[in-house]
């Protein structure tokens, strides 16, 4: 942290330029009496950091240390955490529309063989794509002020502008929107007109003029005696607002009923003026209800209607009328607003403020009928030279990156000013316009690890998605959108997920589903058994290895049973033991091991009984089931001599012998083979008697000898 | 219905909220006015848990009134997440039970004056997170279960809350839903689709139960959520992993009517529900009125919400009605019970749908 230490110079160790902001200190209560010895500083989830606070081990029965959570803001405030979130739900589906008809088109293109991967219908889908987006973005709704429209209200607000609005919009407005290429300079007055606000907090803009004046229209008697009243209305037409213009027009004194007798000539200059204004024609395909002008879709249409509209002005401007006006405000007024729609590049100036609302004007009067980036350039730079600005704004910083047709400062500003979400997202935008963007984008890079820039952006975005308990279910949409890395990150992220909750872990699991991704799957399902089993929750334990077909664990599970269970079979462990088998289930398929379980458990059983009674149907069930399980090849065996020893009371049953000569020979053969296996040296002692092996083989032979008489 | 003049089309409205919701329920009106919801949200900044009764507010167009916003009325902060919630009627007031994460249980009654809520008694009931909960019809009698394998039945004893510990699995089971069929009896469903039927009179161990090994050959899944039905006491209904939702009659105990799921078998191979069925519960809508015609054989309709974000009515031997197919996971739901046509859900995406059938 940039704190007093830096100052000498000496053991700073990140050093500081002159020019960052200066550092914020805010301080930690941790509650910890000092003295303090440690701090240990590390990153939590998202944009928390953990700080670790620790004292010097002493014996005065307070807490040796503490660990504080500190949220670290993201500076800008403008859009709220849940407000993000919201956002980053929205743009998912919209995103993944995009992204499959993106491949489908792809594949299309693949069998045809077109030069053009993409279709005409492409821009359609653009479009629409950032429609959705652009109205997700939407600020906060702001209630209507009244139902009565306030005749001296001048500016209508619908919604609170944000910036991250006014940057898609940008973007929309220059490279997706291909149906709006001829009338460019009219989306942008348009944008303007929206979002003229956001620029009033660094300078001074129209939209502050007016906001200014407003408050002062109350108190007004005869505005037009008021010069500030004649700048508002030269500002709002220059930058092309014709509607407030009118409306403020409206608002002249000569209008009362009271004086228009009085006033009948000066009435009707006013009126002429306003009609003018209102008939101004526009090179665009419609206009937004309650604005005015008159729309023109083509070139030659609107240049006609230019020029006898000009011709009209200047008809009015030459008129005789203005010497009989005896009113000198109106008249200088009025004489102003006709020299700003002629195109009199110095009041203009005078009129607008910020050199973005200047660069509008220019467009609107001067050069109607500029088209192109590069002019608008050159005309932006001449006007910013005229009023320059101490601080660009950050939006006027990405204009001007998308002024300049230079792919790598947009993005560069998006990133810098409003976060990878919009980076993530935009590209869409910037690759759908142009060659060489599209080029420039999926360019693998070796700088970048061999991804492409596109990539890079998406897999930050994901980053930033994967931080949050809330939004890493998103994640994977994006990370699956990533040829090179994404499913290798997207394989990270699954296997970091908690697996204590079944809801979170069953959520997890459903990702893997949906991506078959079915060896995470196992894996994940195999960490959750492994943790449920070591935590006690044997039941859940048991069914989530089940889960992962994890047969290496589940005969380790069973041969822990056994050695649990083999060595006291009192009724209590019996029942747990049992219930377990049961939770293990009969499906043999799942483990071996359970299988050798369940008929263990059965010759437990019936062994059970023979040591209750002395029964000798029990005692003859007891020994075709241990015959079964020495039959078994699935018998490990490790169990062979524990479960021989185990029927010592069998063999030497004293009624008949129980098992025939060829049951014990097979006995005989597994014993020998268990000698023989002694001498392995993976071989592993059952925790038996050391004279087990022997009794067992003279109790064998005596039953063998018994049961050669029998027969 | 298109006969009888204008159907009007199902109408949902989601409504964004600033923290995630865990539950959704409709609160019975305290007044005829009011709309209430009872909803269970984490607010993931603080790490914090509450349970909040909100009211619907209405906005008037030209043709119909549709629910606009959710406004908080009363917050009750719980020590730890909500892990599930159950509400009945005592003595014509809302009473609410939530379980949590760290094994409490908390009845919380509301006021039907200020919409207040407080809680009238808690207490450390499970050694893990309890997993499903239920209050019983018109009383403060809780069963509940957890993945510890305890089955507890928990009552209000002068704002303490008392346990009374029914069965111990030691950890060798888990359940994770729990019903109550009538005072004395009571269904849980848990690990293996397995379905345990209880009676408070006869302690020991489940009276019966459903081991989840029919589906065999498809792998095994958890029972999320069970309903059962005031006039069909003797069906549980069941809705698990896998799209399985399945029906268990006593009656007929070995075999289950499998409503859903990939486990259906060939005949029904497109299945709209693949992934886990996070609840279920009986749909009287439509059905009402002539409850008394439908076989007591014959299952009635039951409604879903799943991870893959359906809300779907579910019908034997019928293709399923799906009401909404959300982007994301639909984690809960509630079934307006003055109002059938009304449903709540809560999503993944920490919003609110309210969805009103025509």
């Amino acid at each position: 942290m940039p704190d007093l230490v830096s100052d000498s110079g000496q053991s700073s160790v990140v050093p500081l330029s002159p020019d960052s902001p200066t550092p914020v200190v805010c301080p930690l209560h941790h509650g910890l009496k000092p003295p303090i010895s440690r701090l240990s500083l590390s990153w939590s989830r998202g944009n928390s950091l953990r700080v670790s606070v620790f004292r010097k081990p002493a014996e005065d029965g307070e807490a040796g240390g503490k660990v504080v959570e500190v949220k670290l803001g993201d500076g800008d405030g403008e859009i709220g955490d849940a407000q993000w979130r919201r956002i980053a739900y929205g743009s998912v589906s919209p995103f993944a529309l995009l992204q499959s008809r993106k491949n489908s088109m792809l594949s299309m293109s693949r069998v045809s063989a077109s030069s053009s991967p993409y279709g005409a219908e492409w821009w359609d889908y653009v479009m629409e794509y950032s429609r959705e987006i652009n109205v997700l973005l939407g600020g906060q709704k702001l209630p209507p002020s009244s139902v009565i429209e306030d005749p001296k209200t001048v500016l209508k607000k619908v919604e609170e502008p944000n910036c991250l609005k006014a940057a898609w919009e940008l973007m929309e407005i220059f490279y997706a929107d291909k149906q709006i290429q001829t009338w460019t300079p009219e989306r942008l007055l348009d944008w303007l007109a929206d979002y003229d606000s956001l620029l009033s907090g660094t300078q001074p803009t129209v939209h502050s003029k007016l906001v200014n004046f407003e408050k002062e229209l109350v108190g007004l008697q005869a505005i037009e005696e008021d010069a500030k009243y004649w700048e508002a209305i030269s500002s709002a037409l220059a930058v092309g607002w014709l509607d407030i213009a009118v409306k403020m027009l409206r608002l002249h004194g000569s209008y009362q009923l009271d004086q228009l007798g009085s006033r009948e000539l000066e009435n009707g200059l006013v009126e002429a003026v306003a009609v003018l204004i209102s008939k101004m024609p526009r090179m665009r395909p419609g206009l937004a209800p309650g604005k005015l002008g008159e729309c023109y879709k083509t070139k030659p249409d609107f240049i006609k209607a230019w020029e006898t509209w000009r011709a009209q002005i200047t008809k009015l401007d030459c008129s005789a009328f203005w010497v009989q006006c005896d009113h000198r405000q109106t008249r200088e007024g009025l004489k102003n607003l006709l020299q700003i729609m002629l195109g009199n590049a110095n009041i203009l100036s005078s009129a607008t403020c910020h050199w973005i609302e200047l660069h509008i004007s220019h467009l609107l009067y001067i050069r109607p009928f500029t088209m192109g980036l590069e002019s608008m350039y050159s005309l932006a730079q001449k006007c910013m030279q005229l009023k320059p600005m101490s601080s660009p704004h950050k939006l006027m910083r990405l204009l001007l990156g998308i002024l300049g047709e230079n792919i790598e400062v947009v993005l560069a500003e998006c990133s810098r000013s409003f976060g990878p979400w919009i980076v993530a997202h935009a590209v869409e935008l910037l690759t759908a316009g142009s060659t060489q963007a599209d080029i420039l984008l999926h360019e693998e890079r070796y700088n970048l690890g061999g991804i492409s820039m596109e990539e890079l952006h998406r897999l930050v975005y994901a980053q930033v998605l994967s931080s949050h308990a809330l939004t890493w279910q998103i994640a994977p949409i994006y990370l699956t959108s990533c040829m090179k890395q994404g499913m290798g990150l997207l394989e990270i992220l699954l296997y970091k997920q908690p697996v204590q909750h079944n809801k979170i872990l069953l959520k997890n699991i459903e990702i893997c589903r949906l991506y078959e991704l079915d060896n995470v799957r196992s894996k994940i399902t195999k960490i959750a058994g492994v943790h449920q089993w070591k935590h006690g929750k044997k039941g859940s334990g048991v069914f989530w290895l089940q889960q992962a077909r994890d047969e290496v664990r589940l005969n380790r599970i069973a041969q822990q049973l056994f050695d649990f269970v083999g060595k006291s079979i009192s009724d209590e462990s019996f029942k747990q033991w049992e219930g377990l088998i049961e939770l293990l289930g009969s499906e043999t398929r799942t483990a071996g091991g359970l299988e050798f379980l369940h008929k263990y458990r059965d010759f437990k059983r019936s062994l059970q009984k023979v040591r209750d009674g002395i029964a000798t149907a029990a005692a003859q069930k007891a020994a075709e089931s241990l015959i079964l399980l020495m039959k078994n090849p699935s018998t490990p065996h490790r169990f062979w001599l524990p479960l021989l020893y185990d029927s010592l009371k069998l063999f030497n049953w004293q009624e008949c012998p129980l098992l025939n000569v060829s049951q014990t020979n097979l006995l005989l053969n597994k014993l020998q083979g268990l000698s023989m296996a002694r001498l392995r040296p993976d071989f592993i002692e059952a925790d038996l008697p050391p004279q087990a092996l022997s009794s067992v083989r003279l109790a064998l032979a005596t039953n063998l000898g018994r049961a050669i008489l029998e027969e | 219905m298109a006969m009888n003049g204008a159907p009007h089309p199902l109408q949902v409205h989601r409504l964004p909220q600033p923290n995630y919701i865990d539950f959704v329920r409709w609160v019975p009106p305290l007044s005829a006015l009011d709309r209430l919801v009872a909803a269970a949200v984490f607010d993931s900044s603080s790490s914090t848990s509450a349970l909040q009764i909100l009211s619907v507010t209405l906005t008037q167009t030209q043709t119909q009134t549709h629910p606009a916003d959710l406004t908080l009325q009363s917050s009750w902060p719980s020590p730890s997440r909500i892990t599930a919630l159950s509400l009945s009627l005592l003595r014509h007031k809302p009473l609410l039970a939530a379980a949590t994460a760290d094994g409490s249980i908390h009845l919380i009654a509301a006021d039907p004056v200020d919409l207040g809520v407080d809680s009238v008694g808690s207490g450390a009931i499970h050694a893990g997170p309890v997993s499903g909960i239920d209050l019983v019809e018109g009383g403060s009698e809780i069963v509940s279960v957890g993945d510890d394998g305890r089955v507890n039945l928990v009552s209000l004893n002068e704002s303490r809350l008392s346990h009374r510990r029914v069965f111990d699995g030691n950890g060798l089971v888990g359940f994770a839903a729990a019903k109550w069929a009538s005072p004395a009896e009571f269904a849980t469903g848990g690990l293996g689709f397995g379905v345990q039927w209880w009676d408070n009179r006869k302690p020991g161990g489940p009276v019966s139960q459903f081991k989840g090994n029919w589906a065999r050959g498809t792998a095994s899944g958890i029972v999320h959520s069970i309903d059962i039905h005031p006039s069909r006491k003797h069906t549980v209904i069941a809705g698990g992993s896998s799209g399985t939702v399945f029906a268990w009659d006593l009656r007929w105990q070995q075999q289950p009517i499998i409503l859903s799921g990939v486990a259906t078998g060939e005949a029904q191979a497109h299945s709209p529900l693949e992934s886990e069925v996070w609840e279920v519960r009986y749909d009287n809508y439509m059905h009402s009125l002539n409850i008394g015609n439908i076989s007591s054989s014959r299952i009635l309709p039951v409604m879903t919400c799943s991870e893959d974000g359906i809300l779907a009515v579910v019908e034997q031997d019928e293709e399923p009605i799906e009401l909404l197919a959300e982007p994301c996971a639909i984690n809960s739901f509630d079934i307006d019970g003055q109002n059938p046509s009304d449903v709540i859900c809560s999503l993944e995406w920490e919003s609110i749908a309210i969805l009103s059938r025509p």
